[in-house]
Order: structure tokens, then sequence, then C-alpha cells
């Protein structure tokens, strides 16, 4: 008996020890008391100097917290029970979050930095008059390819995808919209395209590629990519520039029928404490040189005009990440399509992966 | 148990073992890369280490899972051992068997659903997410496994130890901490470092309901693994599993002794 009580002794004190370490630490780091502004962002999607910088200028604390899914944050953010300023949601979920009550409108008398967001970026059918969300990054969905393995052949289209040379060489990313997406341009249909008739004409069309088709991935299809496990992948444009920072082999297209553009956006959650601090921050991150360093440091395509002229010419000029106005003109953002239509295409999707080769 | 061991079957667990541990050294390996990535080694260096210190945010986390162990642990062990005595106590052999299988259901059930039931609670009863969530959940989930490795302890003992005891004019407060404590205490070791185990690599319930700038290793493992893991992730990892290993050979050098005393008391 009294080994055991012993025992427990030294494990309390120990976590008393342990617990007056992680409070001075938090200290350390400013993270108790005083000002404070919570963020929600997705794992290494800011340039965590930045952060630094924000603080030493306004001597607000930043408590940072990523999160991997829209869906995961939406779970969070829907129960309360935290309290996150910001958070940094995907078009689709902006959409879902608005229709859910679940933001706090932004007042653009706090945002004087707001005009140097690209016209192009703004007033988009997922968030009309940008009342709930300002643009954080955007980009594409596109092809990445290995010209080294493919003997030099170019590939500018979906249809590419087809050809039976690519036996077996295909990645494709598990989502039901991207993969529906694919088929659906390569026919000439819209992404947000609801006939039955279409969609079943695109099911179908995704059947005869499956020779073609090595796995159907997660997040890991960077790393199998980069390690030359397949030679075409279709991936997000951020995850392309991520793959050719590690394999300078490989190269990124957005096939000229058209493919989706999406973005990230900031938005203010319902469950917002600091909502002062919060417009500072958005403020801040749309500074030109700010979002300038954060692009750079990010690789994703950044909305923000007058950050365009304090990076470097290569990368504004590099059509793959900064595509020309007549294809931006092809590029289509999701709609929601509401939970039948959504069910539908995830049906078809699923039917695709059970289809045998 | 004379039978033999033949060389198939120590083959057959050399290829096991292998498999098992295989992967744990590849990562380890890894955390020593000069280079960036998981597929070429390019060369020693102790950078990874480094940069795994200077990280005060990622140090805290670790800090944080460590403390929310052992704390669940203890507090979970002190509430299994009196659920396990009152389970043992109970007069019905029908309420024994309902108790008992009231615990092994949360043993088996989903962690996912344990950890969204927990996240529902707690946002209804205003408890703010952050330590005392995780440590609540963690205790809660951790209780049954102390509850199963502590009964058979005291379905073991027999009842005339307790009786002699009795007769001798030991006092209940006596015969729980002289006979009946002494006696499990295997059991309550086993089970305080299950749930030490249990507590440190649960994921899905941990993941409902951190929050508020609280987070453990798990979680944050997780998120950052979107964009692929970071090699100081391995020097992290490498570290945890040296670790646990200091755990394990502890608790069984704290076992050995036991044995010895144990074995004393025990007539079967």
């Amino acid at each position: 008996m009294n080994k055991l009580v012993r025992f427990f002794l030294v494990i309390a004190l120990a976590s008393a020890m342990l617990l007056y370490a992680i409070s001075s630490l938090n200290k350390s780091q400013g993270y108790s008391g005083g000002d404070t502004l919570t963020i929600y962002n997705w794992g290494d999607y800011i340039d965590e100097d930045l952060i630094k910088q924000f603080e030493k200028e306004t001597n607000i604390k930043v408590i940072y917290e990523t999160f991997d899914s829209n869906e995961a944050m939406l779970t969070k953010i829907e129960q309360g029970g935290t309290t996150y300023d910001i958070a940094v949601p995907s078009e689709y979920m902006i959409d879902k979050m608005r229709h859910e009550d679940l933001l706090i409108p932004l007042d653009p008398s706090k945002l004087p930095n707001l005009k140097n967001i690209d016209k192009r970026f703004m007033d988009l059918p997922f968030d009309p008059k940008n009342k709930y969300s300002v643009p954080y990054f955007w980009g594409t969905v596109g092809i990445v390819y290995n010209p080294k393995m493919l003997n030099g052949k170019k590939i500018t289209s979906w249809n590419d995808l087809w050809d039976p040379a690519l036996r077996n060489e295909i990645l494709l990313i598990d989502g039901a919209r991207e993969v529906m997406g694919m088929s659906l341009n390569s026919l000439g249909y819209s992404l947000n395209d609801t006939k039955r008739a279409h969609l079943i004409a695109a099911k179908e069309k995704l059947d005869t590629i499956t020779p073609n088709v090595k796995a159907i991935v997660g997040d890991e299809i960077k790393m199998l990519l980069a390690n030359e496990e397949a030679s075409v992948g279709l991936v997000w444009s951020g995850d392309a520039s991520e793959i050719m920072s590690e394999n300078e082999d490989l190269n990124y297209v957005v096939p000229k029928e058209g493919s989706n553009l999406w973005f990230d956006n900031m938005v203010i959650p319902k469950t917002a404490k600091n909502i002062e601090a919060a417009h500072k921050f958005i403020n801040f991150m749309l500074d030109p040189k700010v979002a300038a360093q954060n692009t750079e440091y990010v690789g994703y395509s950044t909305p923000n005009k007058q950050a365009l002229k304090h990076m470097p010419k290569e990368i504004i000029k590099d059509q793959r990440f900064y595509p020309s106005p007549e294809l931006t003109e092809k590029l289509e953002v999701y709609k929601n399509l509401g939970k039948k239509n959504l069910a539908y295409y995830n049906e078809l999707f699923l039917q695709f992966k059970m289809h045998s080769k | 148990m004379d039978k033999k061991i033949t060389p198939l079957s120590k083959l057959f667990l050399l290829i096991v073992f292998f498999i098992l541990y295989a992967p744990i050294f590849f990562l380890v390996i890894f955390s020593f890369n000069s280079g960036e990535t998981m597929y070429d080694f390019k060369g020693f260096s102790l950078e990874w280490y480094r940069e795994l210190f200077q990280d005060t945010r990622l140090l805290i986390i670790v800090l944080n899972t460590v403390v929310v162990a052992l704390l669940s642990a203890l507090f979970s062990t002190i509430i299994g051992v009196l659920g396990a005595l009152a389970i043992h106590q109970a007069k019905k052999r029908q309420t024994k068997n309902s108790l008992l299988s009231l615990n092994n259901v949360l043993i088996v059930s989903p962690d996912v659903i344990i950890g969204a039931s927990f996240l529902i609670l707690f946002t209804m009863a205003g408890i703010k997410l952050g330590f005392y969530s995780v440590l609540l959940s963690h205790i809660a989930f951790s209780i049954p496994i102390v509850v199963l490795m502590v009964l058979p302890k005291l379905m073991e003992m027999s009842p005339t130890l307790i009786d002699a005891a009795r007769d001798l004019g030991a006092s209940r407060w006596n015969v729980l901490t002289k006979v009946i404590i002494p006696f499990i205490t295997p059991g309550i070791f086993a089970g305080f470092f299950m749930a030490l185990t249990y507590s440190f690599d649960d994921f899905a319930v941990t993941f409902f309901v951190t929050g508020n700038g609280f987070s453990t290793l798990s979680v944050e493992i997780y998120s950052l693994a979107r964009r692929g893991i970071s090699l100081n992730i391995n020097a992290l990892s490498a570290l945890l599993f040296l670790f646990t290993i200091l755990l394990v050979v502890v608790y069984y050098f704290i076992t050995q002794r036991n044995k010895v005393n144990g074995m004393g008391v025990r007539k079967r």
C-alpha cells in the first residue's frame, strides 16, 4: 500500500512540475492573459515570421491552431466551445457556413487594404459582395506530369489522360468533385452541371479511364509523384508547386478545356471573442509586402494584385500558377450543389471507384 | 510448457518482430537525415533534433501530451480500482455481470463515437474545450481499462484470506489497505501503465475535444501530415519511442519486484 501511495505521489509531483513548466513556457511565449487572437488555419499555411511581426506591431498575442480538412474545422466551430477569431475555409464551406449563420459580417471600414485584392477574385457566387470573407489564396485543379518518364510527351488537355499509352500511370486525388469535374470538363460540360444525363455520361467516360489509373489516393499523392511512383497526377495547384519544388523534373498544367478555380478565404466565425484584433490581422495579411512574403513561403497563388509587384518576376510570369486571362475565363468556382446533387456526385464517384479494370 | 521451440517457429517470431519494428527503425534512421525528405538519405546530422528543441510550440504540445497522460492515468487508476472493488463486492451475480458488461461496452465502442459524444456533452455543459475537456475524456475512457486489469486480480484472491484477516481482528479499513490492495497491486500498476499508453496514443477522442490553443501530439501530427511530414516529426517520434521503451523497462522492474512480494501471499 505504501509503495503504491509513494508511486502515485511521485506521479502527481511530476505532473505538477510539468504543468508549471508548461505555464512558464506559455508565459515566455506570451500566450496567457492580455490581448490574444486565435487563428485556425490549414497546416503550414502561413509564414510564421509574419505572425511574430504582427505580434510585434500590434502587441496582440497570436495563438495558432491548425486543421486538416474543411469538415473538421466546421465541426469544431459548429459545436462552439472554442474561441477561434479567424478561420480559413475553402469557398464551398464558406457558402455552407454563411447559410448556417456561423459567420460574423466583416466591417469594410476596418479593412482599408481590401482595395489591394484583384477585382477578379471579389464578389464571387460563394460570398456575394464579400460580406463575410476575404480571399487568402487561390489556385486551380490540374495535371502534374513527368515529361522524363513520358519520353518528352506533353499533356495539355484533360483528354490526353485517356491516351492508352498512359496505362497504369495516373494517380487521382480522392475527391468526388475533382474527379467527376475532370470528366465533365473533358466532355465540355460545366463543373457544376446537375443534369443527370450529363453526369451519367461523365461517369461512363470515367469508367474508360480505369486502365490508366494506378490508384486513387489522399495527401500521399505528393510524395508518390515526387518519388516518381507514377508519372501523371490529378492535383491542386498548391500541391503541384510543392511537388515540383521537391522534384524538378515535374511539370504542372491547367488543361485548356478549363478547370476548377478554388479559394481559401479568411472569415470571422461566430465563436470569435476578439473581433477587433481579427480585423486588424486580416488587414495586416492584405498588406502588399506581407502578402508577397507569405505567398513566397506558401507557394500558392495570391489574389493580392499589389503584392505581385513585390514578388520575383519568374513567379508571377509563371502561367502555370498565374494563368492567362483567357484561361481564367474558363475556370469555374464550385457552386454549392445542394445535398441531393452532391450525394449523386458521390454515388457516381463511388461507382467509378468500384469499377474494375 | 516443455515443448521445444522449433526453428520454424523461431523464424516466424523473427519475421513478425521484423515487420513490427522495421517501420519504426526506418523512421528513426531518417530523423538523422541531413536532407529534407524521407526518400533519400543524404548524410548524418542532428539538424532536425535542434529544430525540434527550438520549436517552443511543439515542445509545449509534447509536455501537454505527457501531463494529460500522467494525470489521466493517475485519476483513472484511482477511480478504476474503486470501481473494480465495487463490482467485486456486488452480491448478486446478475448485477455483477451487468456492471461488467457495461464496462466492456465502453471498451469496445468506437473511439470516434466516444469522442463525438464527449464533444456534444462538453458543449452542452458549457465546459470550454481545452486542457480540462481533454483530461476528463481521457480519464473517462481509461477507467474501464483499469477496471478490466484489476478485476482478475480480485477474482484470483481467495475469500478465505479476507475471512482470516477479519478473524484476526482486522478492521474493514485494515482489510482493504493491508490485504486487498497489496494483493492487487500488480493489477493496479498494469492498469496504470495501460491507461498511460492509451492516453498517449489516443487520437480519435482527443481530436474532438481539443481547442482554444490546447493540442496534443497525435492531433498535431495528424494536421501536419497533410503537407507531407517534416523530418522533425521523425526526430520527435524517435524521442518518444525511446521514452516509451524507458517506461516499459521501468514497468518491467516494478512488476518483477512485486512478484517476489506477491508470491508469498498467493495460495492457489
